[in-house]
């Protein structure tokens, strides 16, 4: 049994550099509150350079380092980071599970375990599965490392190790930056750490015995135990008797066993296929205009569409939440008929969504969230024109919609309602079947042109006919006139009861027109142009 | 071991190569590619059909004016019925709101075929126009400006936007409207006049109207010259239908 572990070591700042990946490469510190006395909890390997260290205060280390960016640590960040981290995992595997959080020394770091037994097949080898992994969570923003061992304790073992190598690396770095700009020689080389290692089951014990007995995560009380003893090496543990160790330290020392001799063994199991995505984020200052909200939702929709991506869906209905200043919620769900994965696009609808009405108070936190759809496919037919390819309609629809809302488009129906007024429109999908024959007239038909609303009209009618009119569409005697003929229809509810006189009438203007007298008001309108 | 001799060009005998020449004149011609007139969108309206050399032309814009009762919607609703009979989908953008369902199926269009963007004002109608003609696919757009002929409508830089998005797209734009609004943005345009409308029987029924169409405007030369016009008989299904 092959088990893959895919760790990010330190989440609170990945999940912060994957919302604002403009602050890479800057000395940045995540805090643990707002104000000068919250605690440095995780930082950049640039504030590290500088000389800045968990456990400091805000203060101190911005006087430690003056141009030190700090941003507060976010579970909402940090959750979808997490989620990400999961996506990643799916994307290469249908056996996943996520590893609990640690307190503690590792209470930073998150790991997701992967069934990576017979991806050779796939990937060549497990080195190239483990490469494949770690540059999928790059691209997704969140860098990661990975270890493939036989069971999941030796392979988190292992990532600790790689994760705690890579820490050395940049530590040693920065050291030797340091002693060259003093211009003495450095004593320190750069270590050649990588972020994947591959431990075949029979080296595992030798890898694992030179290891720190604090990569194990003990518990403090049987840490002090363990220092006290004098075992500082995981080799150290594994080679005491089982249980003469139980009867002196208690039984949490089993877990450390287990972990160290790989008992841990058990594969993830194959989880339903989630299709919902949230992202969300707790804005440090409340968000009071739309422009500047609409920045913040960019980069939640571009995130929330790169997690689909990975998924291979799109986003469907979008479900709006934010987190009003003085304690309010607005929510709202925003429908975006033809699912796609462009946050463009998805923006403009969402901008819509928020115009009318605008939030009641600043904005303080936004979560969003999306079932994901299927990207539409279509099989193209040799002997039939092809249309727009289902993922530019899709992203065209979605734009129409924003520019004139979603009730405007769609494709015409005929409905079945005896009022003269009914129209209808049905989502627009591209046919799938071969075009019926429709009927063809055998001759050129004159078209009518709807009056949407009907306009009034003062009509002079003795004897119930028509003579003279006067409109915004039409003018003067009418010279011709068919009708009338009567529609009803809606009797049984006085709210939709309609009775209409009908006639068909030139004018002398030269028009021609649908007039009709509307019994129930007792006023002449016009409803259509004949064209 | 010698050294190398300059490679020099072989001298053309230039009245051997004019010799050769003329006695593979029927075989020899110089290389091009025959010029191919447009792909063209029928009305199904054999009259307006033969008007416009077959049809409006893909990848260009064309427009259609005319007083109310001229007949532009007819046709419209014709280039509709012959675009979604081929089995292709076409958009409607209709700025004035006037489509109607049950005429474009009188006239044989397939509804299912046709996206209805109903623009609430002209500015929202353009902008539809030019999204539909980025997201390529649609041989035919229609957009209906009627009585919608403002500011917006009557700016030449938008037309001549949308006519060289249209190119690219190998689209058939269509524009209605009450007057010219593309003026020389337009590769043609057909000027629609209302001529009479027939009622006959007792009690009267409407039966038929009659419109002429001009070419008031074409820039190839391929569908004839400007100023020819054809006469055209709309039958009426009418109320009583």
């Amino acid at each position: 049994m092959r088990i893959a572990c895919l760790l990010a070591a330190d989440l609170p700042l990945a999940a912060v550099l994957r919302a604002q990946p403009e602050l890479a490469g800057l000395p940045l510190a995540i805090v643990s509150g707002v104000g000068p006395r919250a605690q440095v909890i995780a930082i950049s390997a640039e504030a590290a350079r500088a000389g800045v260290r968990p456990t400091f205060s805000v203060v101190h280390a911005r006087s430690i380092c003056p141009a030190l960016r700090v941003r507060v640590a976010s579970p909402a960040l940090e959750r979808a980071a997490c989620e990400t981290l999961l996506d990643v995992a799916r994307s290469l595997s249908p056996r996943v599970a996520a590893a609990p959080r640690c307190s503690g020394v590792y209470a930073a770091e998150a790991a997701v375990y992967l069934d990576a037994s017979g991806v050779g097949l796939l990937f060549r080898s497990e080195e190239g599965f483990a490469a494949a992994l770690t540059t999928r969570a790059c691209t997704a923003g969140i860098p990661a490392v990975v270890a493939v061992a036989s069971s999941r304790g030796v392979s988190l073992l292992a990532a600790r190790c790689i994760a705690r190598d890579l820490q050395g690396a940049q530590d040693a770095r920065s050291a030797a930056e340091q002693f060259q700009a003093a211009g003495e020689k450095s004593a320190y080389e750069a270590q050649g750490a990588g972020t994947v290692l591959v431990l075949v089951p029979a080296e595992e014990a030798t890898f694992l015995d030179p290891l720190p007995i604090d990569l194990l995560d003990p518990e403090d009380v049987l840490a002090e135990a363990l220092t006290r003893f004098g075992i500082r090496r995981v080799g150290e543990l594994t080679r005491l008797p089982r249980r003469s160790l139980v009867t002196r330290l208690g039984p949490g020392v089993l877990r450390l066993l287990a972990l160290a001799h790989g008992e841990e063994d058990t594969v993830p199991l194959p989880g339903a296929a989630e299709t919902r995505v949230e992202e969300g984020v707790d804005l440090e200052w409340p968000i009071e205009n739309l422009e500047p909200l609409s920045f913040i939702l960019r980069g939640l929709l571009a995130r929330l569409a790169e997690r689909l991506e990975l998924r291979s869906l799109v986003c469907g209905d979008l479900d709006l939440e934010l987190r009003l200043e003085g304690g309010g919620r607005d929510t709202r769900r925003v429908a975006v008929s033809a699912p796609n994965g462009d946050p463009r696009t998805l923006l403009g609808v969402l901008r819509l969504a928020l115009e009318h009405p605008l939030p009641r108070a600043p904005v303080e936190g936004i979560a969003l969230a999306t079932e994901g759809r299927p990207v539409r496919t279509d099989q193209l037919d040799l002997f039939h024109p092809a249309g727009p390819t289902p993922s530019a309609l899709g992203r065209t629809l979605a734009e129409l919609e924003a520019l004139c809302g979603s009730e405007r488009v769609g494709a015409p129906l005929l409905v079945d309602d005896p009022h003269p007024d009914a129209f209808a429109q049905s989502p627009f999908a591209l046919p799938r079947s071969a075009p019926k024959t429709a009927l063809r007239p055998g001759v050129a038909i004159a078209a009518l042109r709807a009056l949407r609303p009907p306009v009034p009209a003062a009509v002079r009618a003795p004897r119930g006919r028509p003579e003279w009119i006067r409109s915004a569409v039409a003018n003067g005697p009418i010279v011709g006139l068919a009708g009338p003929w009567r529609t009803t229809g809606g009797w049984w509810s006085p709210e939709r009861r309609f009775a209409f006189d009908s006639f068909d009438a030139r004018t002398g203007d030269g028009n021609v027109i649908r007039l009709r007298f509307d019994l129930m008001h007792c006023v002449w309108q016009v409803d259509a142009i004949y064209d | 071991m010698p050294p190398p001799r300059p490679i020099s060009p072989v001298p053309v005998d230039a009245s051997r190569l004019e010799r050769l020449l003329r006695d593979l004149r029927p075989q020899v011609r110089r290389g091009a590619l025959p010029a191919l007139p447009p792909p063209r969108c029928p009305t199904g309206i054999s009259a307006i059909d033969g008007l416009l050399g077959g049809g409006f032309p893909c990848g260009h814009l064309s427009e259609v004016a005319g007083a109310t009762s001229s007949g532009r919607t007819a046709l419209a609703l014709g280039l509709l019925a012959e675009t979604t009979r081929a089995g292709q989908v076409a958009a409607v953008v209709d700025a004035a709101d006037a489509f109607d369902a049950a005429s474009a199926v009188a006239a044989g269009v397939t509804l299912e075929r046709v996206l209805w963007v109903r623009a609430p004002h002209v500015r929202a109608a353009l902008r539809s126009v030019e999204r539909l003609l980025e997201a390529r696919g649609f041989p035919l757009i229609l957009v209906d400006l009627v009585g919608r002929e403002d500011r917006d409508a009557r700016s030449p830089t938008v037309w001549s936007r949308l006519a060289r998005a249209a190119a690219g797209a190998q689209t058939a734009l269509v524009l209605l409207a009450g007057r010219r609004l593309a003026g020389t943005s337009a590769e043609l345009a057909l000027e629609m006049q209302p001529r009479r409308a027939c009622f006959v029987g007792m009690p009267a029924l409407l039966e038929e109207l009659e419109v002429q169409a001009v070419l008031a405007r074409t820039r190839s030369g391929l569908c004839g010259a400007a100023g020819r016009a054809a006469s055209v008989r709309l039958h009426v299904l009418g109320s009583a239908a």
